[in-house]
Formats: C-alpha cells, structure tokens, sequence
C-alpha cells in the first residue's frame, strides 16, 4: 500500500485551521524582546545629506538606531552581483530603501521612534519606467540572446509579416505573511534567526558576512510561511539583517514585521516588461520567424534580474515550435525596489508575448486563434527542438491541445460566442485556448542540488530534514509520502522538521518549483541508504538454516509497516521492532542524502544547451464577458488540463493548479501596480491592490489533470507543478483579446497586461473611434 | 455609570478601562491574551484574517456576526462575546468548518485560514442557504492568495456544524445574557486616571478659564446608551469624534493617525438603529447597520440591494453604517448616488432641537458638509421611486467585491410615454462631491426616449464633471464612464436586451 499518490491534507493543516501553527509574529515574545523597523529613503533617488537620529534615541522606549556605519562587515551583498546595500551609505536608490535600523521596547515606541528620525537628501531625477532606462541607455548586466536559424531572411520572404510592442505589468507576491524575522543572541556572537525565507542558507550567509561572523556561528531557521511566490527568495534577507544585527549590538532578541504598506513598497516584485516583436507567417498561420526583444525592469540592483530574463528567453516559445528566432533581453537599471522572483520567474513575462503574437495573427488571417496555435504548438517527432537546442522530450502538447479542444466543447462554444457578439449590444464574449510549456530546473546549474536527513527513532518513527522551505506548497507532505513509501508505513510515522540551516547546509532557495523534485529525491536517496542498512539486518534476522534459506538482502521487502524475505513472506518482522533491534545491532539508523540533478547544462553566452530536466505541460480554455460599456470583464468558465506526470498528493497538487491559475489570472487581469512621478508605490495595500476575490473565481471552473506516467527520470515519476499553473491562466488574457476583435473586425488590436476595466475601456473606446473618425466623440454600436 | 467596557472572549469575562479600552480587538486579542490565531495582514479591514465573531444580545439571544478585528477599537464593543479562531471548538478539536478546510485541502499556507475558518462559521451560524453564490458573496471579505478559493468553497459548501458545535452550545448564553442586561442600562464613561502633573495644571491660575484658555481635558470616551445622553455629550465636548461602525478611522487610526482624545461612540445608542420602509419610504436611523440594511432591501429595493450586496464586505457591512458613510463625505461612497436622485432627506439633531435637509444640499465640498457644531446626523428617509420609474444604480471597479469605486451613478427617470417627464442623474467619483448633473437632466426632460437623446446626454453629462486622476483611474477613463453610462442605461432598459 503506498502512500503517493493519496490526497493526504497539507501537513499543517489542523494547525492552520485551529489557529494553532506558529508564524514569525506568534512566537511568544522573550524578555527584553526588542521591536525592531526601520526609516526608509524619502525618495527614489538622491545622495544622503544628513541622517539624524538623535531625537529618536531621545524617544521614550527607543533602545538604539544603526545606520551603515554600525556594521561592521560587508554592507553590500546580492546573489547573482553583490550590489545590494543593507542600508543605504550614501546613495539612495529607491523610495522606502531602508537606511535607519531602529529598535525599541514596544510598537507604539518604535512607531514613534521611526517618526523622530530624520533623513535629508539631495534628490536626483529618478528614472522609473522602461521606456525611460531604454533612452538613457541604463540597464543591468549584460544582453543575453537566444537565437537559432535566419531571422531577417525568412522575415524578409514571409507572406505575412505582423509587429508592435507588448507590455505587461508587475505583479505584488502579495503574500499575506509579511517580510519577518526574529533573532536570538547566541553564546559567544552567535546567532539564531527565525526567517520567513524560502532560502536559510542565503540568509544565514548575509547575516555571516554583515556581521563578520562564520557561516558556522549564524543558524537560519523557517517552520513555514505564510505565502512567499518568490518574494522571499532573497528579499527576506534584509529584514533578516536588521534583526540580526539589533540582536549582535544589543545582546537582546529582536524582531521585526513588517507592516503590509511597508512591504508593498519596499520590496520587490515581479518585473514589469516591455517587448517588441516582428514576425513573419504563412496562410496557415505557422509562424516562419518571431523576433523578440525584451525589456524588463529590474529596478535599483540586480537582484535575480538576470535569472529572470534568461527564463523569459527560454520561454519565449512557449508551446510553439520556432524554426527561425532571435530572442534577446536587457534589464532595465531604474529607481524602483529591486524587483525579484515571482511565480514563473520570468516565464509568463515570455509566454504572454508568444501568445499575444499568435492571436494578432489569427485576427490577421481571420483564422480561429486555436487553429493558429495547432499549426504552431509543438509536434513529437519533428518540429520539437527548442530554440536553444533541448528537444521537447516526451512532448504530449498536440494531445493536450485536442483533448481539451474536445472536452471543453470550445468549438461549439466558439460559435454560441459569435452568435452572442453579433446580438448583444451591451456586452461581447471572448474565447481562448492557450497553451503551457514549463521547463523545470534552475537555470542556474549549481541550484540544482538538494540535502536530506532522515533519522529513524527505535519506536518506528522517523524525522526529516530537508532544505525545501514550506510556504504553503505541501512540500513537507508530498515527501513525508515519499518516505513513507519507501519503508511502507504509515506517512503519519513521518514528521518533517523545521527547515534549519543546522540539520541541512548549502541549500538551494525553495523555488524554480523544484522543492519537491530536488529535496523528495535527496530524502529518498537518504532512505535507500537506511534500507540498504535495514536490509542487510533483516537478512541474517530472517536467515533460517533449518529451511535452508541463507541470508539475501535482495529478497528483503518492506511492505504494509513490516519486512519479510519474500521467499517466506509469513515471517514477518514489525518496523519498530526492526528499528529497535537494529539499534541493539548497532546498525546506523540515520542518513544524509544527496542529490544532483544529472544531464542538465546551459551555456548563457551561447544561449544554448540542455537547462531543464523536463518540461511541466498543458492548455487551458477561457471564456470572459465584457460590459461593451464600462469595460468590466467577468470571466464565465475555464477549463484546464495539465501534465503534472504522476501525481505525489492530488489534493495539494489540485490547489497548486488552481492557487497558480488565480494568481495568474490576477496578473493579467486586475493587479496593477501604480506609482507617482516620484517612484513612490500608490497601490500599496489591498484596499488599492486588486488581487483575486472568491467571486471572481469562474462559476464554471474545470480542472483536470493530464494522465500521464512517463515522466520516469523524476522522483515518483512526477512533475512540478508550483509555477506551471500560473501560465495557464495567459488563456484569460487572450480571451479578454479575443472578445476585443469582434467589436471591430480586422482592426489592430493594442490590449496591455493586465486587461482592467479602464484598460479594456481605453480600448474598446478607441476602436469606435478609428471606426468614425469624423465623429470622433460618438459611440459606435453595432446595429441590430 | 460605569467605567468599564464588559467582553467575553471565548466565553471568559473581561472588564476593561482606560486607555486599554482605546486599542484594536486585534491587539487585545493577540498581544494582551496570546490569542495569536488571529492573524493581522492588512489592517484595513481589506483581508478579513483577523476575522473573529462577535456576539451581541439582540431580542434575549446572542446573534454572531464575523467582523474585522484590527479595525474594531474595544470601546465599541461593550457587552458583546468575541469568538476567536481558538475558540470555534473545544480545544484539541475542530468544528466541521474546520475539519472541512482539513479534507479539501483549504489551507496552503494558512495565514488567511483562521480568518476563512470563523468567517465559514458565521455564515452558518446566520443560516447561509448553503447554496455556491451565496457563500461565495458570504466569502468576499477573506482574501486568499495560494487556493484560488475552490477548496475553501468545497469545504464551505461540504460542512455542517453539529448540536455541540453552535456557538450557543459551546458557550451558553444566559449567563452572558443576564451579565449583559444588567449592564445595559448604564451609561460608560472611559477616562483617564488624572495625573499629578494633570491635577496640578488644573490647579495652576494659568489653567482658569478667565485668560480664555481652555482647562485641560482629560481623554475620555462617551459610551452612552440614549440619544439625548449623545446629545449632552456632544454638546458638551462639541470637539468629540463621533465614532459608530469606526470602519474608517480604525483604518486611519493603524495608518498612522492619532485616535482624538475625546470619543463620543454610538454603539450603544438603539434608537439610532431604526430600519423600515414606510409609505414608500425608506427611514434609516443612522447606526443602522449595513447587514441590516441588506437584509432589508434584497427583496423589497432590488436594485439598491446590487449595491449594498458589493458595499465592503461582510466584515464591515457587520460594523459600518448607513450614517457613518454619509457623514464620511467621500465622492466615492457607494451609497450616496442613490440619495441623490431620489432626494433624501437627512434628519440632524442637537441638543437644542432637529432639522432636515435635503441631501443635494448637504455637501459643500470635499468632506465638507452641513453639520453645525453639537449636531448629531440621526436619521436618513429616501423616498422610493415610483412603480413604473426607470432606476438604475451603478458601481464600476477594478474588482467586483470589496473595491472602492472608481465611478458611480444613478440614473432615474419617470416617461410619460416615449417622452422624458422627469429625469434625475448623480454621479461619484467624478468630482469632489457626488453631484446631480442638472444641466444633463434638464435637456433630457420633455425629449424622446432614444438613443440619440441619450448620446447626446452622455456628451453633456461630461461637461458638468470634474474627475481626478488617481490611483484607481484615469481621468479620462473616469470621462468615458460619464459618458457611456446613459447609453448602457438606455439600452439595459430595452425588453430585447442581450446579456449574460
């Protein structure tokens, strides 16, 4: 009987639901705990004239106030380039960047502590926008490319040629957990530090290096968090620095929260982009060339800039076959909050151009925009290599297409669409399927490794420690069903620990939706080795000289929470009792296990290679309706069908899918992120930031996932599925676009991401324009 | 007169005084009784995970409703029981909501789960039908961000509460009843212990009233049960924050705003509750609460009932009130359109006597309005339209639910015929004050009902507004809204109308 695959709830659940799970702020408070915040820069970019934190000292309950001459390491730090301050020493480059660390007895003291200090700039002219970064020639890093075949030349011969730019926004993680993070002072400079950080090791080596410590003397620990989507892959790290740092000074806990405004205004989040593309296409719609070139903004510092845009490059095809290309990106160098990982990393930033491109070509052609992607998605045995040079192995796009063509009913549905378009003067419907081609694996080659420690206690029971974080996920639970399985007992024997940088060393951030695939893999390997133990025991255990059966650790099974030679399976031997006596054997009942990801490679200056272990695939159908008047959109029905291979917990995978597809949906739809001329955040709270309500959630809403086991290379034959989803819901977008082309046949179509109600608006009205320019301020509707 | 506010949390009795009475429920709760279930994310009251239940005594039974925690000061919340996420069951168990969100996997990360768990339980403690789009409307105030909510709506939709698991089997009643009515009656003064610097500053010559210097006040908040006693108040401390459901200043108040030292707060007042239609009126005391009013309207003002149905959420439809959004003054309140054009009147009472005004004539400008000092804004009565009137009411923003708008409108009109005989418009969030557009209702009266006529109006109702960019839109998107609302109107209004 085997625990994968059973839809076992999220292994906190009853803690979740009872209000009993502990995050950063529930932990209760130590004696002489310190409240810790910080002053952030009055604006977006400027040089520090005077910092003056004298009357906050003078605050009542103000404990003290650093700036970046308390710290005594290095100041500066990033993951990709170092050049991340912790706190601004003379340059400020962007509105909120933290420059006083301020520390207290109580909020309200703190509060007020904040308010009393003083910071005066000189303020520069910031640069906010793309477009701005473009003409000043600012960006970070280098170009990256990816091309393949004769661009110019097949443009140039192409019957058809279509280009435009495209734009889609930023998106807040909008986690509900704020950045947190408590500090503990350890004997002799030590320190602890809880972190709501999807990557320990990254926090534990910042707060080495600021405070001039060794890795060695700083532990990371995480329980969970409450949401993280990327935004606390390495922005917990400053928040993780103050405590840290009021800790060290003080010899006081400390702990710091941010406030949800502050959160939305000083971190990053995912990168807004501006593409310009050209394409050539036959009559049928197959794209003959598509260049791309993107622009994102990357903000104040390179963070993962350049991790991003090199998976927006590798996924620019999306689940289309491109036989001439040239894909190249630049991050744009602005005065914003250094913007970071976020669900896709990059990849829907791609997606949504490739599919912004087939549906100009659709609306081009007068083609149904389904045809034009069959004619284009991904083929088995020819017509599958990607740009950059990995085959589509095991590719089941041209089946998901039709399986979900049939199944959502889209060409019936397709024509109640026009049949109400040409009807209703008061609103028009949209119809999209769009596809999904995710590949997984760090871009990043080294990532691509994960630990594991299993200790089994003589009761039967075992821990796990791995380095995958649990935000919400279902990590923790997916692999205790992958321990479970392996020693056949109940998962409930199975506890998975808090992430801590301790028990596991150098690992990976919890991300590239690879928790599972990396950390379950390790912990298996960890297992194995254990069994191997166990094994060799249990052979001589269950050798019988009299029944001539001689020990043979290869005939040994475990099954239903016991072991048996399987050439006598009526002997059978209790797990716990095995544990035990093993113990007395003196047999090792603990391991640590490691695991590479094997065959993956990726050349960045050549843009070529093998980056991913295998791809995470599907489609998805929407179907929206727009007010003709007010732009409102409501979207009516989506159907989705993904290749997850098979799956460890279909109950977690089910919400990943659906969590993934609403997020994207927010992204694309109502999530705008707006700032004044100052570079100063104005939708920085929910009451301004729109994200995802339960009644936007589609009434009609069909998830399915694809079956499929042949994905044998990963663990369990799984696939991720943490950011996939996400990509599904560009299916919103393109039906949004779609409704759009009814209103005003063959007429170019320039609709952003996301498609708010004033977007959609802004187009629909100009559509009617262009309709009757001499009557510039009617309203054109459609005759009945 | 008492001293003291009366609370039960999860069954236990409290009675708190100055200051500690000033501070949010969300803060009681987890900073003063650990009760750390109760999460904050937002403090705006824009989430809903710090939902708790509140109890109040209604007809000699406890009525639970969820509320926001961070936006609640304790000093509203006199003689009620809250119920926490750790006190939805027995400890070491879970309520069916509960073990529902455990079995359809509800939780991922679990930070809004406590929120969604006692916001669940609220639903069916009112006797939700249990039918999808009224959970999904009982659900608007509680955000999450890893489910997508279909597992938090299975679990919605899946669970029962047994006997044991109502919130008057676990936490009998009586006992609070009668602790509650015996405390009913009085009046509640918080204030401050005095200081001796306090004591000696009323002592010092400086402090008399004869150089016309204030004497110093101490901080104090009024928790009077009748409307003559708020009268007094506020005649007597005319400076008072009048507070009712505070879904506003407890916002303010956690951005960063300094609670006045004075408080006059409504809760208690029950004459201020009044709610009914009467000759094709509809009166509305002004602590009459959101919920109320919905309940109220859903059948009988279907139309007004689209809007209260989307007015904040749950949460603070259960706190806010139908005077509090009218005194707030903001060009984007939800309700306001709808008085416009049908020309309610406001009823404003002091101590000294009552006056009415029509509600056209209340607003002077941006917040500013027709309040004198010592009035106290009691009671709304909006005529209804007319059998046979066109009535639309309008609410565009970015999201459906829990948004504030970005435009809104009413449009009113009375045919005789194809012919126009009366037309009244009003639009929000398009000028300081919502406005009636005269001129536009001027030169529809007497014209065809068409869609030329109401083109033409759309491009003469754009010339009497004044919208501001801002955060939730442009301009000229707010321009366009003017002008396309009239002929969405005319054209919802045509018996052949298309629409999903």
């Amino acid at each position: 009987m085997s625990a994968i695959g059973k839809p076992l709830p999220h292994d906190s659940a009853r803690g979740h639901v009872t209000g009993s799970a502990l995050f950063i702020d529930d932990i209760p408070a130590q004696v002489g705990e310190l409240h810790v915040g910080f002053v952030g820069s009055p604006v977006a970019c400027g040089e520090i004239v005077r910092i003056d934190v004298k009357g906050a000292l003078k605050t009542p309950g103000v404990v003290a106030c650093y700036t970046a001459e308390d710290v005594a390491g290095h100041n500066v730090f990033g993951l990709i380039v170092a050049d991340d301050p912790f706190l601004a020493r003379e340059e400020v480059m962007y509105v909120g960047q933290p420059v006083v660390v301020v520390a207290a007895e109580s909020p309200a003291a703190l509060e007020l502590g904040r308010r009393a200090v003083v910071i005066e700039c000189r303020e520069n002219t910031p640069v906010l926008t793309i477009e701005q970064a473009i003409a000043e020639n600012r960006f970070l890093g280098p170009v990256r490319k990816i091309a393949r075949g004769r661009v110019d030349e097949n443009l140039a011969s192409a019957p058809h040629r279509l280009s435009g730019t495209f734009k889609s926004g930023g998106q807040e993680q909008f986690y509900l957990e704020s950045q947190a993070a408590i500090a503990y002072p350890g004997e002799q400079g030590q320190i602890v530090v809880h972190s709501s950080t999807q990557n320990p090791t990254e926090i534990q080596a910042v707060i080495a290096e600021v405070l001039g410590l060794g890795q060695h003397e700083v532990v990371c620990i995480c329980k969970r968090m409450g949401g993280a989507f990327g935004g606390k892959e390495t922005q917990a790290a400053i928040p993780a620095i103050m405590v840290a740092l009021v800790a060290s000074k003080t010899g006081r806990a400390a702990r710091v929260i941010y406030s949800k405004d502050d959160d939305m205004c000083v971190t990053g989040k995912r990168h807004e982009y501006l593409t310009r593309w050209e394409c050539g296409f036959d009559e049928g719609g197959q794209l003959l060339a598509l260049r791309c070139e993107y622009f994102s903004n990357g903000g104040a510092t390179t963070d993962l800039s350049p991790s991003v845009m090199e998976r927006t490059l590798l996924h620019g095809d999306n689940a289309y076959y491109l036989p001439h290309v040239e894909f190249t990106g630049k991050v744009c160098f602005t005065n914003l909050p250094p913007n970071t990982a976020f669900r896709g990393f990059g990849g829907p930033q791609g997606m949504i151009v490739i599919e912004n491109v087939l549906e100009s070509i659709a609306e081009k052609l007068g083609m149904d925009a389904l045809e034009v992607r069959r004619a284009n998605v991904y083929e088995v045995s020819q017509r599958n290599v990607t740009p950059y040079g990995q085959v589509v192995d095991k590719n089941h796009l041209p089946e998901i297409f039709d399986t979900l063509t049939e199944d959502s009913d889209y060409k019936r549905r397709r024509e109640e669409v026009a049949e109400f378009n040409a009807k209703s003067r008061l609103q028009v419907r949209g119809l999209a399927l769009t596809g999904m081609k995710f590949g997984i694996s760090f871009t990043t080659k080294f990532l691509n490794q994960g630990n594991a420690l299993v200790n089994i206690y003589t009761d039967g029971t075992i821990q796990v420690s791995t380095g995958a974080t649990e935000m919400g996920q279902g990590v923790n639970v997916k692999i205790r069903q992958l321990v479970a399985d392996e020693f056949a007992i109940d998962p409930s024997r199975v506890l998975m620990m808090p992430t801590s940088t301790e028990k596991n060393n150098n690992t990976s951030p919890t991300a590239a939706s690879a928790g599972t695939d990396l950390n379950g893999a390790a912990a298996v390997v960890a297992c194995q080795e254990i069994k191997a133990r166990l094994r060799k025991f249990a052979a001589e255990h269950l050798a019988d000289s009299e029944s001539g059966l001689v020990a043979s650790p290869e005939h040994i099974c475990f099954s239903d929470g016991s072991v048996h030679d399987e050439r006598r399976p009526q002997v059978r031997i209790p797990f716990e009792q095995l544990c035990e006596d093993a113990r007395r054997d003196r047999v090792d009942l603990g391991a640590r296990g490691f695991f590479a990801t094997p065959g993956i490679d990726f050349n960045r200056e050549t843009g070529r290679g093998t980056p991913f272990f295998y791809f995470t695939q599907g489609a998805a159908v929407s179907e929206v309706v727009i007010d003709r008047f007010t732009g409102e959109m409501r979207v009516l029905r989506c159907d989705l069908l993904i290749d997850i291979g098979r799956s460890i917990n279909p109950g977690v995978d089910r919400g990943q899918i659906i969590g993934g597809f609403v997020q994207g949906m927010g992204w694309v739809t109502n999530e705008c992120l707006i700032y004044n001329e100052k570079g100063e955040l104005l939708s920085h709270s929910p009451t301004t930031y729109k994200i995802p309500a339960v009644t936007d959630i589609p009434p009609e809403f069909h998830v399915r996932m694809f079956p499929n086991y042949d994905n044998t290379q990963n663990i369990g034959s799984s696939k991720a599925v943490g950011e996939p989803p996400l990509m599904l819901a560009l299916s919103v977008w393109a039906a949004a676009r779609n409704a759009l082309s009814y209103i005003k046949p063959g007429a170019e179509l320039d609709l952003k991401s996301p498609a708010t109600g004033e977007e959609i608006l802004r187009v629909l009205t100009g559509l009617q324009m262009d309709s009757k320019p001499a009557h510039s301020s009617e309203i054109a509707i459609p005759r009945r | 007169m008492r001293d003291y506010i009366l609370i039960y949390v999860n069954g236990v009795r409290y009675q708190i005084r100055f200051p500690q009475a000033r501070i949010s429920l969300s803060d009681f709760l987890r900073r003063e009784l650990g009760l750390i279930g109760t999460k904050i994310v937002c403090s705006e009251g824009d989430c809903g995970a710090c939902s708790v239940l509140v109890g109040r005594a209604r007809e000699n039974e406890l009525w639970y409703e969820a509320i926001d925690s961070c936006i609640a000061f304790l000093f509203q919340l006199d003689c009620t029981h809250i119920v926490t996420v750790e006190g939805l069951s027995k400890s070491g168990s879970m309520n069916d909501v509960q073990q529902a969100l455990v079995d359809c996997h509800g939780s991922q990360c679990g930070f809004c789960t406590p929120g969604f768990a006692v916001a669940l339980t609220a639903l069916q403690e009112n006797g939700c039908s249990g039918d999808a789009d009224d959970m999904r409307v009982g659900l608007t105030g509680n955000l999450c961000r890893c489910t997508g909510y279909v597992s938090i709506l299975e679990a919605g939709l899946t669970s029962h509460l047994t006997d044991d698991q109502w919130m008057d089997s676990m936490y009998p009643p009586e006992r609070m009843l009668e602790d509650f009515y015996a405390h009913s009656a009085e009046d509640v003064v918080l204030v401050e212990e005095p200081s001796p610097q306090f004591l000696s500053k009323l002592a010092s010559p400086a402090s008399g009233s004869t150089n016309g210097q204030k004497a110093p006040v101490l901080p104090r908040v009024f928790c009077p049960v009748t409307l003559a006693s708020a009268l007094q108040v506020l005649r007597d401390s005319p400076q008072a924050l009048v507070v009712a459901g505070a879904t506003d200043i407890g916002v303010r108040v956690n951005k960063g705003q300094k609670l006045p030292d004075t408080i006059l707060d409504l809760n208690r007042v029950r004459e201020l509750e009044q709610l009914e239609i009467v000759d094709g009126r509809l009166v509305m005391g002004a602590r009459a609460s959101w919920t109320d009013l919905e309940l109220l309207v859903r059948e009988t003002i279907p139309e007004y009932y689209r809007i209260v149905k989307v007015f904040g959420a749950p949460q603070i439809r259960n706190m806010g009130t139908v005077g509090g959004n009218i005194i707030n003054a903001s060009p984007i309140a939800d309700s306001l359109p709808f008085y416009f054009v049908m020309d309610a009147e406001l009823e404003l009472r002091s101590a000294d006597g009552s006056r009415m005004v029509n509600i056209n004539d209340f607003y002077q400008g941006y917040k500013k309005f027709d309040l004198q000092s010592g009035e106290l804004l009691t009671r709304v009565t909006v005529p209804l339209p007319e059998k046979g009137e066109l009535f639309r009411l309008f609410k565009v923003s970015r999201r459906l639910d829990l948004d504030i708008s970005s435009f809104t409108a009413a449009i009113r009109l009375r045919l005789d015929g194809e012919r126009i005989a009366e037309a009244a418009l009003a639009f929000g969030a398009v000028a300081p004050t919502v406005l009636r557009a005269r001129n536009t209702e001027q030169f529809l009266v007497d014209r065809e009902f068409n869609e030329e006529t109401m083109r033409e109006a759309g491009e003469l109702a754009v010339e009497e507004v004044t919208p501001i960019s801002d955060v939730r839109g442009s301009e000229d998107y707010r321009l366009q809204l003017t002008r396309n609302v009239l002929m969405k109107f005319y054209l919802e209004n045509q018996p052949d109308a298309v629409f999903v």
